[in-house]
């Protein structure tokens, strides 16, 4: 059913809880399916929701209906020489609800984080039909209990967004982007130190393995490609680029490599691998070859120190060994999965005390489990842990 | 709530002494009242035990024991809160400041590990060895504690570029109510999940109790530049503050001070040489890369003198960076000269919004006859009126209650919030329907359910009770007789 109203979700959702109809949320529909294991039948659409609903540009924040996509966002800010610096892989037709429910980040989250850093506010129909609004609309705020947090990477499951409001942040006077190609693993080492002890911080610093840097047409075949973009005003720009000569030899790119990287994605699994960030060049070394490997292609982004993996469905298992290998030898890391089978989704992805306290609050905000039931992984609506061996990442963080 | 001690009452105290030591269990009125009140003067009400275990260990004891024998509790680090939150009303304060190790420091990722009671300032000082520091700097900085921090997600006025509280912490091993101990949030890679350590920082105690936060840590800048801008008028100052948002340029901090508060503090030992006869100041502080600090510096000084400054400086060194900002973190302190009381509020409006809310807040003063003075975060548009007044004056302080309530209202009608970085407490509940739908508030009252399920940590504070459906009609939490 598609909705143009929160009350319209809302009906919905109270028609559901009577009829007992687990519901599965969508937006775009443009990223939604990325194969986790989703117990529902009937859909509630929440993207005919769209349109601003109140953006002043002197206070740089926006509210918006949930069905607004990314795109249409850019265009109204790029007006008045703003952004919404959110720049996550994949179509620019995401769904800013969507985008926020899956807690999706790119490149520039090395400068302006991720939507836990940029949501001041949300309104959400809760799994009971209730309208709930969370934060509000300034930029900083601690009115009660944060329940914008939580509504941030819920996947649907505590409330469909309905609408939400976003910090902006003025476009950089100078924006440019250079491509450095790091040969070996100790130039990625020296790269990573050189971003944690610079005085500068780049717009975004994403390391590419050959294949992927290939595919958007950048580096060499044999080597990673860093991609350093840096945004501020111009002597400081400048200084920043000179500096970072002592990376390696840059050749300045036109700044659409970065709408080229984030649609080329390919097919298969796409996952994340992160450990404590000056942890990347090694957490780089373990994971990039062994996906270029098996077809794939690998992204870093190297101030947050996550790696970024897309590889053939046929290569997912084998993967996970790899990964369970490098925790088996005490080097402990995290796996966030973005699209793949639903194996990789149904291991639990807490247990014990957490796992608990995470289904005390799935079922705080939808306790008939109607709300993409299952989509956060088997442990979310179930207080046990889940049958089989726990997940092998997060096995290592209770370590 | 005052009874007469049960032996129930009396088997708790020794039960905690045999935790903590005879000395760290105090019961006697003289002894506790020091623990009466919090920063916020105007709200006093006495623990009827006060715990201070020494360890992480004894925490959890306590904290098990409590919940055992089914009393409620309220976690407190340094007192130095503004919203009236860590104030114990007839029950057990636990009080947190001797938990304070620094556990480790990680230069290599920025990162620190740290005990509840290790006051923000100190973590800054022990980070500085590394060139890090820790980047939220709340006012009472030298004696608030990171478990405070935590609590209240505290902000500060360096919070303008770097962020709150919530945007610097990493991962908090967490004591609940019930006595489980939980990781939240993930210090080896991405939070997966439901963000439970979000919904923690800001809780304001009632979810548990941090035993270890994991911070992340700040680079010191490379450069540093402090101006002080002169204006004859308020409004001008606030239109400045837009004119600097809009550029795109991030200030470190971007303050104002008014004539009130200038005053107090130029006769104050915290002189900070600010101009006496200004309407208002700002302190704008930029930092970053030496590299293009000064052209950004020139614009912020172009756009104060275009909306009308009478005079931009710059602080030629750090000492005299520091005598500028010690007027500004000492205000609330320089203002206790003046009256005896003082309240404080914390709302926060749209950055577009600040000359007409100023104007309306003059107004309103002006109507109740009180002197509102206005020290604040002006780049967050988070403001702090503040009225010191003799609550000893019924007459005077229902005044100062009209004027503070008519304020919030306005603040709230121009889009704003009730609290920025000092939390809703006891203070502001009665803004909490105001501001929050009742099905929101429900909302927030089920989720503090999840964390505490026998509602026993810091009870009746954030959300008012009436708000809470399912918790209508049940009967309070058992309080703890007074000795």
């Amino acid at each position: 059913m598609t909705h143009d109203s929160t009350e319209s979700i809302a009906a919905q959702v109270r028609a559901a809880r009577a009829s007992r109809t687990p519901l599965r949320v969508v937006g775009g529909a443009s990223w939604m399916d990325a194969g986790a294991p989703c117990d529902a039948t009937d859909r509630i659409e929440a993207g005919a929701l769209r349109g601003v609903v109140e953006y002043e540009p002197g206070d740089l924040t926006l509210t918006a209906r949930a069905g607004s996509t990314l795109a249409e966002l850019q265009q109204a800010t790029a007006a008045h020489g703003q952004w919404l610096p959110l720049d996550p892989a994949g179509s620019a037709d995401a769904t800013l609800g969507a985008t926020i429910a899956t807690a999706s980040w790119g490149p520039l989250a090395a400068a302006y984080g991720t939507p836990r850093d940029q949501v001041l506010g949300c309104e959400v129909v809760t799994g009971t039909g209730d309208v709930v609004r969370a934060g509000g609309r300034v930029v900083k705020n601690v009115a009660g209990f944060d329940l914008t947090r939580l509504m941030v990477g819920a996947w649907g499951t505590l409330g469909v967004i309905t609408e939400a409001t976003v910090r902006l942040r003025a476009r950089p006077e100078v924006d440019e982007t250079l491509a450095i190609v790091l040969g070996g693993a100790e130039s990625i080492a020296h790269a990573s130190r050189w971003l944690r002890t610079s005085a500068f911080t780049p717009l975004a610093a994403e390391l590419l393995s050959p294949a992927r840097g290939a595919a958007v047409g950048v580096g060499s075949v044999a080597a990673p490609v860093l991609l350093l973009r840096a945004g501020g005003n111009a002597p400081m720009v400048r200084e920043l680029m000179r500096a970072a000569t002592s990376l390696g030899d840059g050749q300045p790119l036109d700044s659409s490599v970065w709408h080229r990287l984030g649609t080329s994605d390919g097919a298969g699994t796409t996952f994340r691998v992160s450990a404590a960030p000056a942890r990347i060049a090694a957490l780089w070394a373990a994971t990039a070859s062994v996906v270029e490997g098996a077809g794939g292609t690998a992204q870093a982004n190297l101030w947050r120190g996550v790696v970024r993996c897309t590889i053939p469905a046929a290569g997912t298992r084998d993967f996970m060994g790899v990964l369970k290998d490098m925790l088996a030898a005490g080097h402990p890391a995290t796996l966030v999965r973005e699209r793949g089978p639903s194996w990789l989704w149904e291991q639990a992805s807490s247990d014990g005390a957490l796992a608990a306290l995470a289904a005390g609050v799935a079922r705080a905000f939808d306790p008939d489990h109607l709300l993409n039931p299952g989509i956060m992984g088997r442990s979310t609506h179930e207080s046990g842990p889940a049958d089989g061996p726990p997940h092998p990442a997060l096995q290592a963080r209770t370590t | 709530m005052t009874r007469s001690p049960t032996t129930e009452d009396i088997a708790l105290t020794a039960r905690l002494r045999a935790i903590v030591g005879e000395r760290r269990v105090l019961v006697r009125p003289g002894e506790l009242r020091a623990y009466e009140s919090d920063g916020l003067p105007g709200y006093q009400s006495r623990p009827s035990v006060a715990v201070f275990p020494g360890t992480r260990d004894e925490t959890i004891a306590v904290v098990r024991l409590l919940a055992e024998l089914a009393i409620p509790f309220v976690p407190r680090g340094a007192g130095t809160g503004l919203s009236g939150g860590s104030l114990a009303d007839g029950v057990v304060l636990l009080g947190l400041h001797r938990l304070s190790r620094i556990m480790s420091i990680d230069p290599d990722n920025a990162r620190a590990v740290v005990e509840p009671g290790v006051v923000n300032a100190t973590l800054t000082r022990a980070a500085s060895a590394y060139g890090l520091h820790y980047a939220p700097d709340p006012s009472s900085q030298t004696a608030c504690t990171i478990g405070g921090n935590v609590a209240e997600n505290a902000g500060g006025p360096h919070c303008l570029k770097y962020g709150v509280t919530l945007n610097h912490v990493v991962a908090v091993t967490a004591l609940l109510p019930g006595g489980e101990v939980v990781t939240l949030g993930n210090a080896d890679g991405e939070q997966d999940g439901y963000d439970l350590l979000g919904a923690f920082i800001g809780s304001e105690g009632c979810f548990g109790i941090a035993l270890d936060v994991t911070v992340s840590l700040a680079r010191d800048p490379q450069a540093v530049r402090t101006l002080l801008a002169d204006f004859s008028s308020v409004d001008d100052a606030a239109r400045a503050v837009s004119g600097i948002i809009a550029t795109g340029i991030v200030p470190a901090a971007l303050e104002m001070m008014d004539n009130a508060i200038i005053q107090a503090v130029e006769a104050s030992i915290y002189a900070a040489g600010y101009p006496a006869d200004a309407a208002a100041i700002l302190l704008i502080e930029l930092d970053g890369a030496a590299a293009g600090i000064d052209e950004d510096a020139a614009r912020v000084a172009g756009i104060c003198r275009d909306a009308g400054a009478r005079g931009v400086r710059t602080a030629a060194d750090a000492a005299e960076r520091a005598r500028l900002w010690q007027g500004r973190k000492k205000a609330f302190g320089a203002m206790g000269r003046i009256s005896p009381h003082l309240v404080v509020q914390d709302a926060v409006v749209p950055r577009t919004q600040l000359p007409a809310v100023l104007a309306a807040i003059q107004a309103i003063g002006e109507r109740h006859g009180v002197n509102v003075c206005n020290v604040f975060h002006a780049g967050d548009g988070n403001l702090h009126p503040n009225i010191g007044y003799d609550s000893s004056d019924p007459v005077q302080a229902q005044r100062v209650h009209d004027a503070m309530s008519e304020i919030m209202a306005a603040c709230i009608a121009a889009g704003g919030t009730i609290t920025g970085e000092h939390g809703v407490g006891l203070d502001k509940l009665p803004y909490m329907d105001a501001l929050f739908s009742p099905e929101s508030l429900a909302a927030m009252c089920a989720l503090r359910e999840v964390f505490d399920p026998d509602r026993r940590a810091n009870p009746g504070k954030v959300v008012p009770v009436h708000s809470c459906r399912e918790w209508t009609g049940a009967s309070p939490a058992r309080t703890v007789a007074r000795a």
